[in-house]
């Protein structure tokens, strides 16, 4: 089921006609680890504070409120950059190890969300928890970071349209 | 004599080195990039982009200093690949631009909330500069290796 779906989507006109582009993928990966600056920063920042370890001259909702914006901001940019390079090769995707994990910890990142948003991010004065809160967010966007650099390393199954074109890629180009 | 590099002993050092070097530099470039976006006026009005700049100063100089050493580590497991490779020259270039862009200009105009106008144009070329190292190192994979002089 959700193979045939990869299959599908990345058949779709946009997907074939971003595939078929020069440079589109390295492209999209460049502006994906661009707006991963932004957004990181924001995390990063508002949980040094909400772990009392950097800008303790501000107080912890006028640094999550700070933040907000540029995280919601960059986080759409990186969702993009990152769909639009999923799109181009779900197939492969699909059966990428590293790709599955970085859903699961997506999955993670919602659970975070859902348990303290409520109880830290949207509160007025810092009840417990928090520090809790930070830890495991910093630790999730790290594991996220692993496991997307680790999409990279794996090699596209041999029965997946991407492998023959990456080999004509490599070939032509007279890489390895 | 032929050292051997001990770092190529593992075939996990690369990845791991990899994962610190990106968040490391996400951190820098992205805490220059909330000043800047505060010097074009797009979002974080409650402080200014001077008062922004010393809040952040720390954690851009931390991880900066971080994502250098961990880029050189990276760079000394196979130095021949990457100084025969223009997108390599290319972000090498645009990061020595950035750092001493950064540390001198950038700084001083974000410091001293000067003209609107003036801090749009240093937000813009420092942008302009972090951007072109993330492309110049991404690209490092994927342009033909050799500067084309064979």
């Amino acid at each position: 089921m959700l193979l045939s779906l990869a299959i599908w989507l990345q058949n779709t006109g946009l997907f074939r006609f971003l595939r078929e582009s020069d440079h589109g993928y390295e492209i999209l990966l460049a502006l994906h680890v661009s707006s991963i600056a932004l957004f990181t920063a924001a995390v990063v920042l508002t949980d040094l504070r909400l772990l009392g370890w950097a800008l303790r001259g501000h107080s912890v909702q006028s640094i999550i409120n700070e933040m907000r914006v540029p995280k919601r901001v960059g986080f759409l940019c990186v969702a993009t950059f990152g769909f639009l390079m999923f799109g181009m090769k779900a197939e492969e995707y699909y059966y990428n190890v590293f790709f599955r994990t970085k859903v699961l910890l997506f999955l993670l990142v919602a659970a975070h969300a859902i348990i303290f948003r409520p109880r830290v991010y949207n509160r007025a004065t810092a009840p417990s928890g928090v520090k809790l809160a930070a830890g495991c967010s910093l630790a999730l966007w790290l594991a996220i970071v692993c496991a997307g650099r680790g999409i990279g390393y794996i090699h596209p199954p041999v029965f997946s349209h991407h492998f023959a074109m990456q080999t004509r890629y490599t070939t032509e180009m007279g890489l390895k | 004599m032929f050292i051997e590099n001990p770092l190529n002993a593992s075939e996990w050092t690369f990845p791991i080195l990899e994962v610190l070097h990106i968040s490391s530099f996400a951190i820098a470039i992205g805490t220059v990039a909330l000043v800047d976006f505060r010097l074009l006026g797009l979002g974080l009005r409650a402080q200014t982009a001077g008062q922004l700049t010393k809040d952040t100063r720390a954690a851009t100089l931390i991880s900066l200093s971080v994502a250098l050493f961990s880029g050189l580590l990276l760079y000394s497991t196979d130095p021949d690949k990457f100084y025969l490779n223009i997108s390599f020259l290319f972000k090498i270039t645009c990061l020595l631009l950035a750092i001493s862009f950064h540390y001198t200009i950038h700084r001083r105009v974000a410091l001293a909330d000067s003209s609107p106008m003036l801090g749009r144009l240093v937000a813009v070329v420092s942008i302009a500069l972090w951007v072109g190292v993330v492309f110049g190192g991404i690209f490092i994979e994927f342009v033909k290796p050799g500067l084309g002089f064979d």
